[in-house]
């Protein structure tokens, strides 16, 4: 079995995770950072995208409004490549609390947070789909936040500092000993190989997962799983994100992000962080309850749906998940008699940079090291790795650097072989498997209108060309790519997204055959001259 | 007075296969046809006609004798439209559609009562029952494991001859590749564009000049189809005579060049038989007259056109056809609003898993018809006594997985036209 | 007659002078595209004969449009050839094959009627067609109404001359005082009222009707009159009008009504000969030449070069009937633009006024440049059209020389390379704050919201599909380009150069399996940024280069 040695193992690559490891890379504590599956695939890649003024939790929770006002100050200044600073409203529709609105302001204002209030002829004309029935908005600064490229640059100025990271590692085990884990135990389920990695100390950094993954210490969390549903439309729907006014509840938000907006959430418990996917009812729930605050919400085409869980760690025996605290928990499970293992979750994705801060912090007391945090200035360097998530970005670099044979392989974001290429070039550490999720996760592929459709199979052809896969190995990725895109399509399917799935499916299992086996004997076909 | 005016037999709503079949089969009937439809299922097809290849699909076996599996799925799934025809029925009306297809150039083949191995794009195998007579030197290569080489080109996106390598190596020792430049043109390619340059027999040499060297040790050429749009099997012979080899053809992502070459076919073929089409143009609105005929409203706005017709078939496909759309909370049909058999909700339209070896509630949702094919209205009867519906509109029958596309679409237009001119 | 002589002269000689100017002026500069190959000349007599047949005598291409169309021009053509050669020529035509032709006997009395009845039932079809049908009523203009309205006149005061004729005592009584020699007394009264209950003659008194004098007179018209003049019953149409006009008769009679009719039909007449050589009227004589010289070929097709001769011709055969529009495959651009110069009849018209010189508004040169360059070629107004022009050689064969004398803003764009005209934009880009903020079918994401992305638009293209290498010629494809402008990068589309290539064809449109109005978007695209090289580039000036 292969071994790996390092000082701190993280486990978890989602914001806090890859967050923590640039935090102890600066402060040159060596770390590598084990992830079950890719970057971002848990709930960091399945949220708004929402960069928090702080203005939503003025009413429920004061000092998380105050927290995500100074982070948000903070990431704006050091990773303003990740940010889109659109600005944001909060708007009242005919219905809502008054009560709730008439107290807005107020409440603002005892958080420090920035809010005008809008007349609403100014409202409407400043985003025209708001609704008829607008009885009140106010100014906030909210941004737009990608969330991908955020993890990658965070991971890869981690490793121009030593840090390194491993993808497809699931924990499958802790070896204990002298109160103290071992060895963390892992299998790569791609592959079918297992490793194993020594370390210091481990920081179990996943999200919704870190119960289970305590667990596997003995020791003891009690998460709530609430999984959040959200729609992402063809078009960008605003200018600015819009956040309903009224006590935080369902379906408030809309987001815009890049070329899309971002409509959402839902908060529904489930057993298991791995039963989270977005389903038909939260969809419909969604499009109904927030066609009130923009009315074309009840029209636009939708691209997709995903969804995300929010790992909501329980102080007491609560049973709704708003009412939780949103703050983060940063366990040193000593507490468990675990002495060189540390769970951080919880939180959002806008103090991801304190959360990484305060465990880093906690991580440098127990090992001893005296160096200060860097991150709350330090600029996040753009990222070859990272700069391929932007929506826009991949077209306009084709179109303005244009290389004669460079064919635009995703036509739908426009991704050209180019882009793919540097993006495969970009990830040594991460070739291997899954090559067509990872580029996937890494650019816009399989996002736009045809959710791998077509992209799925060019590209294919085009791993195939270059050799990055081989055998039916190739044809195995396509199908979990498009299977795994179907979990956030087949919840909007209707209207056009219908035809789009129905030319798809024609083309996969009408013309292609793809759904069936093709390993057994019937497929060699030596009856036939 | 004028032409548009003129009431017909016949309107058939659909230019798919079923529509096109049923224009095909109505106008050699000696009726008056009038046919509408935009760029339906035919400018998609792979070009291969499958008639029936799995069943059951859950268990996703696959039957090398199409009758047989018939005979199977109709005893399963009696409400299956197969299930309506007899094999008679069937073998008939896909002899007629094939052979109509040959009289205007383009040779399709096939086994009697057996499928036929074809590689798809994919590089994965798929059994048909009729291919294009430019692919079949590809299945007998196939069966064979002949020395072959496949060609494909830069610029020609979705078309990999490593992958089709790769994917088949173990059972396909002899299979290789070569990428060359297109003889004509660069940069991103299109089939259409491809086959209209490779209708230039000067073209075909040059290409034939860059190939050669890879292909020695061959015996079998494999090409992307993009042969040639209109005669093909032209460019065939004489690339086959230019290299000493047999030359054959592999559908490419859609969309490809069979569709055009069919849709060509009918667009000559159907004029000439006295079918009036309005191609690209589809039914908005439809009345029933007094006398019983009905009158549909063909396009839109100044290009808008009434044609008065006594019968009508239905063969509007399904959702990429617009025969059936699907509204947030129900399926409905558009044309007619006639009820439309589905899953009780969008949540049981469709599997968590997009590969679903049992394939999505959906796709055997559509209208239920009676034994002559006339659609079920509201009241359980059917909702007009001129009105007919075949191919994938029709409910009970998941053509995807079931691998029965063309050739339901095929039988039941022959089927339709039958019971329409009893 | 000194009346006659002088219209007909007038007539004549304002014809003469007419057909010559015109016939001068079959000429002008065209861009010859391929040598002109010869086919042999009895092959060409052949076709030119079986033309003739079809196409002229029996109006062959005219059925092919329409059979409303084709029974009113066979009706109007045939009655109308009739009465020229049998009624109005009958001194030099009818008179030399019938030595015994008078014009009051049958059956030219009864053919005159029947010419006269099918032309004017022609004429009525003709009208009912432009009154009813919608499309046509968009293309009828002055000239048709011109045509049918002195037609008609011709017609209606040639069966009103013949009505008065019926019935004037006075036309009787000249004839009965240059023919008839009473032999006793009582013949003529006789023979009055015989001619009066017989052949419709209205006296100012009322002669006995008994038997005995309508034997009398029967057999005195038998003597002196049927050599002459057979019975008015024959001409089916002018008796019953003449019938008609009975309780107006005294009035009419002494007004000489026949003789004032007579003034107005000749009028007309004159009227239509002298207007022959003009814009429409001369389709009589130009179509036919047209249709027997050019024989409904496929010119390039079958490697014919036509002469300078020849197309203008048939560009002088054009009766703007307006088939070709009512067939064009980019007429729904003209639904969109509203420029009539897309439409071929209508560019035909302007095409002529341009080739001779007459187009000379600035704003017409304009219309007239941008609705010329929508064109797809595709054959369809050549192939349809029943006079046998060959439309599509005419609009080829012009490009040049109008590229040349009236260049678009979309040209001097087209001329420039890619990096050239990215500069301009940029330039215009900096001053946008003047610019009209452009909103169309391109800025709205819904546009696109159906696309599939299948590339079908991109497929069918023809303009793609004749380059050699369309990412480097065309720098975006048509479906790269919906999908810019999707995501709202519409300025990385402006300067692309298949939204210059772009024929306009809507053959993407029309194969769109989703309704995508592709070509719509490509043609405002190009507005887009004429509109901005107009508007903002006077504020640009100096700014970079000028356009």
């Amino acid at each position: 079995m292969k071994s790996f040695q390092t000082r701190v193992l993280i486990l978890g690559g989602g914001a806090t995770g890859t967050g923590l490891a640039r935090d102890l890379a600066l402060r040159g504590v060596s770390c590598l950072l084990a992830e079950r599956r890719d970057i971002n695939a848990g709930a960091s890649g399945g949220n708004h995208g929402l960069l928090h003024s702080g203005a939503r939790y003025v009413a429920s929770d004061m000092e998380a409004a105050v927290e995500c006002r100074e982070e948000g100050a903070i990431l704006k200044a050091v990773a303003p490549q990740c940010i889109e600073d659109t600005g944001g409203l909060f708007v009242a529709v005919e219905g809502d609390d008054e009560q709730y609105v008439a107290d807005f302001e107020g409440m603002c204002k005892k958080s420090l947070i920035p809010a005008r209030q809008l007349d609403l002829g100014e409202a409407r004309e400043l985003e025209p789909l708001l609704s008829e029935k607008l009885i009140s908005a106010y100014a906030v600064e909210d941004g737009a936040v990608d969330p991908f490229m955020l993890s990658l640059d965070n991971m890869a100025h981690a490793m121009t500092h030593g840090a390194q990271s491993i993808r497809n590692a699931k924990v499958v085990g802790f070896s204990m000993g002298d109160g103290r884990i071992q060895r963390a135990l892992f299998l790569d389920e791609t592959s079918g190989e297992s490793f194993e990695v020594e370390a210091d100390l481990i920081v179990n950094a996943t999200g919704a997962w870190a119960g289970l993954i305590a667990a596997l210490a003995g020791a003891e969390i009690h998460i709530l799983y609430s999984s959040g549903s959200l729609l992402v439309t063809q078009d960008r729907l605003t200018k600015r994100v819009i956040n309903r006014l009224r006590k935080a509840s369902d379906s408030d938000i809309l987001v815009p992000g890049g070329t899309v907006s971002v409509l959402g959430t839902t908060s529904v418990t489930i057993d298991s962080p791995d039963d989270c996917r977005p389903t038909v009812a939260e969809t419909d729930q969604i499009i109904e309850d927030a066609q009130a605050m923009i009315p074309v919400l009840a029209t636009t085409r939708y691209i997709r749906a995903y969804a995300g869980v929010r790992p909501l760690v329980l102080s007491g025996e609560s049973g709704d998940a708003r009412s939780v605290s949103r703050g983060f928990s940063l366990i040193d499970h000593a507490r468990d008699n675990v002495d060189n293992f540390i769970t951080i979750t919880g939180g959002k994705l806008t103090t991801y940079r304190l959360m990484a801060e305060k465990t880093a912090d906690m991580v440098c007391r127990k090992l001893g090291v005296k160096a200060p945090c860097l991150t709350r200035t330090e600029s996040l360097p753009a990222s070859t790795m990272g700069r391929w998530t932007e929506p826009g970005l991949a077209p306009k670099s084709w179109v303005r650097n244009r290389d004669e044979d460079d064919l635009i392989l995703c036509e739908c974001e426009m991704v050209s072989r180019n882009s793919i290429d540097s993006i495969i070039e970009n990830m040594p550490g991460m070739r291997g498997n899954s090559m067509l999720k990872a580029i996937g996760m890494r650019s816009r592929v399989g996002k736009g209108p045809c959710q791998g459709g077509f992209c799925g199979l060019r590209i294919t052809g085009h791993l195939y060309d270059q050799g990055h896969v081989s055998e039916a190995q190739g044809l195995m990725e396509l199908k979990t790519f498009v299977g795994r895109r179907w979990r956030g399509f087949s919840p909007v399917l209707w209207g056009l997204p219908m035809v789009q799935a129905d030319l798809q499916e024609a083309l996969y299992c009408g013309a292609l055959d793809m759904e069936l086996d093709h390993n057994t004997d019937d497929f060699t076909c030596e009856d036939d001259e | 007075m004028t032409k548009n005016d003129d009431i017909y037999d016949v309107m058939v709503i659909g230019a798919g296969f079923a529509g096109m079949a049923a224009a095909l089969f109505a106008s050699a009937q000696g009726l008056k046809v009038v046919q509408t439809g935009a760029t339906g299922g035919i400018d998609f097809s792979t070009g291969f006609i499958d008639l029936m290849g799995v069943h059951p699909i859950a268990e996703g076996k696959r039957w090398k004798n199409p009758w047989s599996a018939i005979e199977a799925v109709v005893q399963d799934c009696p409400n299956h439209p197969y299930g309506l025809l007899s094999c008679d029925e069937i073998f008939e009306s896909v002899a007629l559609f094939t052979r109509f297809l040959a009289e205007q150039g383009l040779e399709y083949i096939g086994h009697t009562d057996r499928n036929t191995c074809s590689l798809t794009p994919a590089g994965t195998i798929k059994r048909t029952y009729r291919v294009p007579k430019t692919a079949w030197n590809g299945s007998v290569a196939l069966g064979k494991k002949a020395p072959t080489l496949i060609v494909d080109f830069y610029g020609l996106k979705g078309f990999s001859g490593v992958q089709l390598v790769e994917t088949q190596k173990h059972h396909w020792p002899e299979l290789k590749t070569v990428r060359i430049q297109f003889p004509s043109g660069r940069g991103e390619l299109y089939p259409e564009h491809m086959a209209w340059a490779l209708a230039d027999p000067a073209v075909q040499e040059k290409m034939i000049a860059a190939i050669m060297p890879h292909a020695v040790d061959v015996e079998y050429i494999g090409f992307p189809a993009v042969l040639g749009l209109n005669d093909p099997q032209k460019v065939v012979d004489h690339l086959a005579a230019l290299s000493g080899k047999k030359i054959f053809e592999i559908p490419t992502m859609p969309p490809s060049i069979a569709g055009p070459r069919l849709r060509a076919v009918f667009d000559r073929g159907l004029p000439a038989q006295g079918v009036r089409t309005h191609s690209q143009k589809l039914v908005t609105s439809v009345k029933e007259l007094d006398s019983g005929m009905f009158e549909f409203s063909v396009g839109t706005g100044a290009a808008m056109l009434p044609v008065v017709a006594k019968k009508a078939i239905l063969a509007t496909g399904r959702f990429f056809g617009k025969g059936l759309r699907a509204e947030r909370k129900k399926l409905v049909e558009p044309v007619f609003d006639l009820p439309v058999v589905q899953p009780e909700t969008r949540e049981q339209w469709h599997e968590q898993d997009f590969f679903a070896p049992q394939g999505h509630p959906v796709n055997s949702a559509g209208i239920e018809v009676d034994e002559r094919l006339r659609p079920i209205g509201q009241s359980g009867r059917p909702a007009y006594d001129n009105l007919y519906a075949a191919g994938a509109i029709l409910a009970h029958h998941d053509w995807m997985r079931m691998k029965c596309g063309a050739g339901l679409a095929i039988a039941t237009a022959y089927k339709a036209v039958k019971e329409l001119t009893r | 007659m000194i009346f006659f002589d002088i219209g007909l002269t007038l007539a004549l000689t304002i014809c003469v002078i007419g057909i010559v100017y015109r016939v001068a002026r079959w000429n002008g500069e065209w861009t010859s595209r391929k040598p002109q190959l010869s086919s042999g000349f009895l092959l060409w007599i052949g076709r030119a004969v079986k033309s003739l047949i079809l196409d002229v005598v029996l109006l062959a291409r005219s059925g092919r449009t329409s059979f409303l169309r084709w029974l009113a021009h066979s009706l109007v053509f045939f009655g109308f050839m009739g009465l020229l050669l049998f009624h109005a020529m009958d001194e030099t035509v009818t008179a030399t094959f019938f030595p015994f032709y008078e014009s009051t006997l049958d059956p030219w009395q009864f053919l005159r009627n029947l010419f006269g009845a099918m032309t004017l039932v022609g004429l009525v079809l003709m009208v009912y067609r432009r009154v009813h049908s919608t499309k046509l009523r968009l293309l009828t203009h002055f000239q048709d109404w011109a045509a049918l309205l002195i037609l008609g006149c011709i017609i209606l005061s040639g069966f009103f001359l013949e009505a008065s004729k019926i019935m004037s005592p006075a036309v009787f009584d000249r004839m009965t005082d240059e023919y008839f020699v009473p032999g006793e007394v009582g013949d003529l009264t006789a023979l009055k009222a015989y001619w009066a209950h017989e052949y419709g003659v209205v006296f100012s008194v009322e002669y006995p009707m008994d038997e005995e004098t309508l034997e009398l007179g029967a057999s005195l018209d038998e003597d002196s009159c049927v050599d002459c003049h057979a019975n008015t019953a024959t001409a089916f149409v002018s008796r019953p009008l003449a019938t008609v006009l009975t309780p107006v008769a005294f009035a009419l009679n002494t007004s000489r009504a026949d003789q004032v009719f007579w003034y107005f039909h000749v009028i007309f007449c004159f009227i239509a000969l002298a207007a022959l050589p003009f814009g429409k009227f001369f389709h009589p004589v130009s179509t036919p030449i047209n249709l027997v010289v050019r024989q409904g070929r496929r010119d390039d097709l079958e490697g014919f070069q036509p002469s300078a001769v020849c197309r203008s011709v048939g560009m002088d055969a054009c009766t703007r009937c307006g088939e070709c529009s009512l067939h064009c495959s980019v007429a729904p651009a003209f639904t969109v633009l509203g420029n009539q110069n897309i439409l071929p009849s209508e560019k035909l018209a302007s095409l002529k006024q341009f080739q001779t010189g007459e187009l000379i508004s600035q704003a017409g040169l304009t219309a007239f440049s941008e609705g010329s360059r929508i064109c797809t070629e595709c054959l369809r107004c050549t192939d349809i059209c029943p006079a046998g022009i060959n439309l599509q050689d005419l609009w080829i064969a012009s490009k040049a020389r109008i590229t040349k004398l009236a260049p678009s803003p979309n040209d001097l764009l087209r001329n420039k390379t890619a990096t050239q005209r990215a500069r301009v934009f940029d330039d215009l880009c900096k001053s946008s704050s003047i610019l009209p903020a452009v909103t169309g079918l391109a800025d709205d994401s819904a546009s696109y919201w159906a696309c599939v992305q299948c590339t079908t638009c991109t497929s069918v293209c023809p303009v793609v599909a004749v380059c050699e290498d369309p990412s480097r010629d065309l720098d975006l494809l048509p479906q790269q380009i919906m999908n810019l402008l999707r995501m709202g990068l519409k300025e990385e589309t402006l300067g692309a150069r298949m939204v210059w290539s772009c024929t306009t064809c809507y053959k993407c449109q029309e194969h769109c399996p989703q309704n995508i109005r592709v070509a719509d978007v490509l043609y405002e695209l190009r507005n887009t940024v004429a509109a901005r090289v107009r508007d903002g580039g006077a504020s640009c000036e100096g700014n970079g280069e000028s356009l």
